[in-house]
C-alpha cells in the first residue's frame, strides 16, 4: 500500500480563507449545554500563527484568551466543515481508488497502483484550490506514516517515506493515537520514542495499556494496522415542494420545478455527485375520501439517464420538458424530484466492458419508453425482441416467437 | 482570397478560442468498427465509422440488402444491442439465419410511419445502442438529432435504401453505392448474382474504389464455409443459404 496525504487547516479554520495569516482560535462556546461536557469551554482547532503562544486544541476557551488575546476567536460550525469535508472528498475523488477525508484538515489517498506523481501533484492542486493554502504532503506505506510525513514538509512539497519504521524511530511516542494517560503511562515506562515503543513486543505493551498498546506498538513498527475508510458519494436525494392551494397552473409548476432544481443540482454540486436516474412524482387530492381524512394520488415518471445530470440546466431540461407536456388529472397539492441513483459527476468511461455499446440498462430503458409511448396507438408489437419458435416452418410467421 | 479566410479564422480564434474552428482534415477520424466485410476496404479506416450513418444504396436487386443482414449479423455478435428499425414491416429474422446471428442482442423495431422511424432511432442512438440498421429512410428532421446523437454515444448506423433522398445522403458519411453486373447462371440455373460496390462518399477518409461482391443463392446443402477464400485478388463474400428480400429468383 503507498498512501499519500495531505495536510492543511482544520477545516474549521478553512471555512474563513480571509483570516489567512492572522491567529484565530475555533472555540466551542460552552458553558450553555446541559450535558457535562459541554459545560466546558474548549478549544476546536488552532491556526498556525496562534499555534506559537502556545494555544492548542483541546484547553479550555479562557485559556486561550489569555495566552493569545490578539487571536480571532471564531464559534464552530460543524455543518460547514462536514461540507466543505463532503466537497474536498468529491474533488480528490476520482484521483485514487481509496480517498478519506477528515475535518481536522487530513486527506488521505492510497495510490497504490495509481501513476504516483500526477495524482499528487493534482491532489496538491486541488486542495489548494479548496482550502486557499498550499497542502504538506507525505507519501509513505500507510497511513499512520504518511500523515508524520506530511507534518514534516514544508508547504507545497512532499515527503517520501520508503522504509517506515525507519523513518518512525526517532520520532516521539506523542504521536500515537492514544489518550492523556495512555501517553503518561509510556512516558513512566520511559518509551519516549516509537522506536523504543516499537522494540518492544505488542504484548508487552498491550499488558499495559489493553488493545491500544498493541495497535501503537504495530503503528510504532511501520505495519500500519489502519486501513483508509473509501468515501462514497451519496446514493439518494429529493426535493419536494408542498402547495397550500392545490396548483393548476403549468407554469407555476415549472417554476416550483425549477427552484427544486436549482437545490438539487446545488446539493450535488456539494456532494461531486450526478444523478443517473430522475424520478418526479406528482401528488394530488383523490376524488374519495378514507374515514374522513383525504386520499392522495400520485403520478410518476422515472428514466435513467446516460451520463449523470449534476447542473440546475440538465435536470430542469429533462423534467421541464416532462412538466410542459404531463397531463395530471387533478390539480397538484405536491412535487417530489428524487434523484434516487447517484453517482460520481464527471467520471464517465463508456464502453468499458459492453461490447462497443453503451449502457445496456439505457438502451433497454430507451426501448420500454418507445413501447410504452407507442403501445397504445399502433400495438405492442412495435418493439419485437424475435425468438426461435418452429424455424421449419414454411409459415414465416411461425418461426419466431 | 484565402488571405481573407486566414484573417477571418484567426479572429475567430481570437475570440472564440483556438478550439471554435478545426479545419476537417485535422480533426481525428472516427473509430472504426472492423465489419469484416469487404466494405472495410471502401472506408479508408479498416471498418464502419462509429458514431456516423453509414448508406448502402442501389436500384433492385444489387446485393446491399446481403451486405446489411450480413452486417447486422456480425453486430449482434459484437454488440450488446443491434437494431433493426423498418417502416414497411418486410424484415423477417430467417433471413439473418445463415450468418448465424446472436438472436438475443437483437431487437427490431417495427415503426408504422417514418416520424416514429426516427424518433426511436434517435432514441437508441442517444442510449448508446451500438448498431443500428434502418430499412429506410426517417425525416429530414430527425437526422440532425441521430447525427448528433450516434456521434456522443458512438452507435454504428447503417441505412439501406434505393435511392436516398438528397436529406439522408447529405447527412450519411460514408455511402456505397451497389449495382449488379452480372447474373450467375450454373447449369442452366441461376445461382446468384455479381455485384460491384463503388464508395461514392466518404466524409472519414480518402474515397477509395470499389470492389466486387459475389452473392449466391441457396442451393443444395453446401456449408457457407466452402465457399469462402475462393477468390483471391477481389474481395469478395460468398453468401449460401440466403433469403434476400431484394433478390430475384
Amino acid at each position: 500500500m503507498h498512501v499519500c496525504c495531505g495536510l492543511t487547516n482544520h477545516l474549521e479554520l478553512a471555512r474563513r480563507p480571509d483570516l489567512y495569516g492572522n491567529p484565530v482560535v475555533v472555540g466551542h462556546p460552552g458553558g450553555r449545554g446541559e450535558s457535562p461536557i459541554n459545560k466546558f469551554e474548549h478549544v476546536i482547532a488552532v491556526s498556525e500563527e496562534a499555534a506559537p503562544f502556545g494555544v492548542a486544541p483541546g484547553m479550555a476557551l479562557r485559556q486561550a484568551e489569555h495566552l493569545c488575546p490578539q487571536a480571532n476567536f471564531l464559534p464552530p460550525d460543524p455543518e460547514a466543515a462536514a461540507r466543505l469535508r463532503e466537497l474536498i472528498s468529491s474533488a480528490l475523488y476520482d484521483l485514487a481508488p481509496a480517498v478519506e477525508v477528515h475535518v481536522e484538515g487530513i486527506a488521505w489517498l492510497d495510490v497504490s497502483g495509481v501513476v504516483k506523481g500526477g495524482a499528487i501533484s493534482e491532489a496538491r492542486r486541488r486542495l489548494r484550490a479548496a482550502i486557499g493554502r498550499e497542502p504538506r504532503l507525505g507519501l509513505a506505506p500507510g497511513p499512520f506514516s504518511a500523515r508524520l510525513a506530511a507534518a514534516r514538509a514544508r508547504p507545497g512539497r512532499l515527503v517520501r517515506v520508503d522504509e517506515a519504521r525507519a523513518f518512525l524511530a526517532p520520532l516521539s511516542s506523542h504521536e500515537l493515537p492514544l489518550d492523556a494517560e495512555q501517553l503518561e503511562r509510556l512516558d513512566l515506562l520511559g518509551l519516549r520514542t516509537l522506536g523504543a515503543v516499537a522494540a518492544i513486543g505488542p504484548r508487552e505493551l498491550e499488558s499495559q495499556l489493553g488493545h491500544d498498546g498493541r495497535h501503537a506498538v504495530m503503528l510504532a513498527r511501520g505495519l500500519e494496522p489502519d486501513q483508509l475508510t473509501p468515501w462514497r458519494p451519496p446514493l439518494f436525494t429529493s426535493a419536494h415542494r408542498q402547495f397550500e392551494e392545490p396548483v393548476e397552473d403549468r407554469e407555476a409548476l415549472l417554476f416550483v420545478a425549477r427552484a427544486l432544481c436549482g437545490d438539487l443540482a446545488q446539493e450535488l454540486g456539494l456532494r461531486g455527485a450526478g444523478a443517473k436516474r430522475i424520478r418526479v412524482r406528482l401528488m394530488f387530492e383523490s376524488a374519495g375520501r378514507a374515514q374522513g381524512a383525504l386520499l392522495l394520488e400520485t403520478e410518476q415518471r422515472e428514466t435513467v439517464v446516460r451520463h449523470p445530470l449534476s447542473s440546475a440546466a440538465e435536470l430542469f431540461g429533462l423534467i421541464g420538458s416532462w412538466v410542459k407536456e404531463w397531463q395530471p388529472r387533478a390539480p397538484i397539492t405536491e412535487l417530489w424530484i428524487e434523484l434516487p441513483v447517484l453517482e460520481g459527476a464527471g467520471r464517465r468511461q463508456l464502453r468499458l466492458w459492453a461490447g462497443g455499446d453503451g449502457n445496456s440498462e439505457e438502451v433497454i430503458a430507451a426501448l420500454e419508453r418507445l413501447q410504452e409511448r407507442w403501445q397504445d396507438q399502433f400495438g405492442a408489437e412495435v418493439v419485437h425482441k424475435p425468438r426461435p419458435a418452429l424455424l421449419s416452418s414454411p409459415l414465416p410467421s411461425q418461426r419466431f416467437a | 482570397m484565402q488571405e481573407a479566410l486566414n484573417i477571418a479564422i484567426n479572429s475567430i480564434r481570437v475570440r472564440f478560442g483556438s478550439e471554435a474552428l478545426t479545419r476537417a482534415a485535422e480533426l481525428p477520424p472516427p473509430q472504426p468498427w472492423p465489419s469484416r466485410t469487404p466494405i472495410d476496404r471502401l472506408t479508408g479506416i479498416g471498418g464502419l465509422p462509429h458514431g456516423r450513418l453509414t448508406l448502402l444504396s442501389g436500384h433492385g436487386t444489387c446485393g446491399k440488402l446481403t451486405l446489411a443482414l450480413l452486417l447486422l449479423a456480425s453486430a449482434t455478435r459484437e454488440f450488446a444491442h443491434a437494431m433493426v428499425i423498418e417502416t414497411s414491416a418486410n424484415f423477417d429474422p430467417w433471413t439473418l439465419l445463415p450468418f448465424y446471428p446472436e438472436l438475443s442482442a437483437l431487437t427490431v423495431v417495427r415503426a408504422p410511419a417514418p416520424d416514429p422511424a426516427g424518433e426511436a432511432a434517435v432514441a437508441l442512438a442517444r442510449a448508446g445502442a451500438g448498431f443500428i440498421l434502418l430499412m429506410g429512410e426517417i425525416p429530414e428532421h430527425w437526422l440532425g438529432p441521430l447525427e448528433s446523437g450516434a456521434s456522443r454515444s458512438g452507435t454504428v448506423i447503417v441505412g439501406v435504401v434505393d435511392a436516398p433522398g438528397r436529406a439522408f445522403a447529405h447527412a450519411s458519411s460514408l455511402s456505397v453505392g451497389f449495382s449488379r453486373t452480372d447474373w450467375i447462371w450454373e447449369r442452366g440455373q441461376l445461382v446468384g448474382l455479381r455485384a460491384s460496390a463503388r464508395c461514392v462518399k466518404n466524409r472519414v477518409a480518402p474515397p477509395l474504389g470499389e470492389t466486387e461482391l459475389e452473392i449466391r443463392y441457396p442451393l443444395g446443402t453446401k456449408a457457407l464455409s466452402d465457399h469462402r477464400g475462393q477468390v483471391s485478388e477481389i474481395p469478395s463474400i460468398r453468401v449460401e443459404g440466403l433469403e434476400c428480400t431484394s433478390a430475384v429468383v
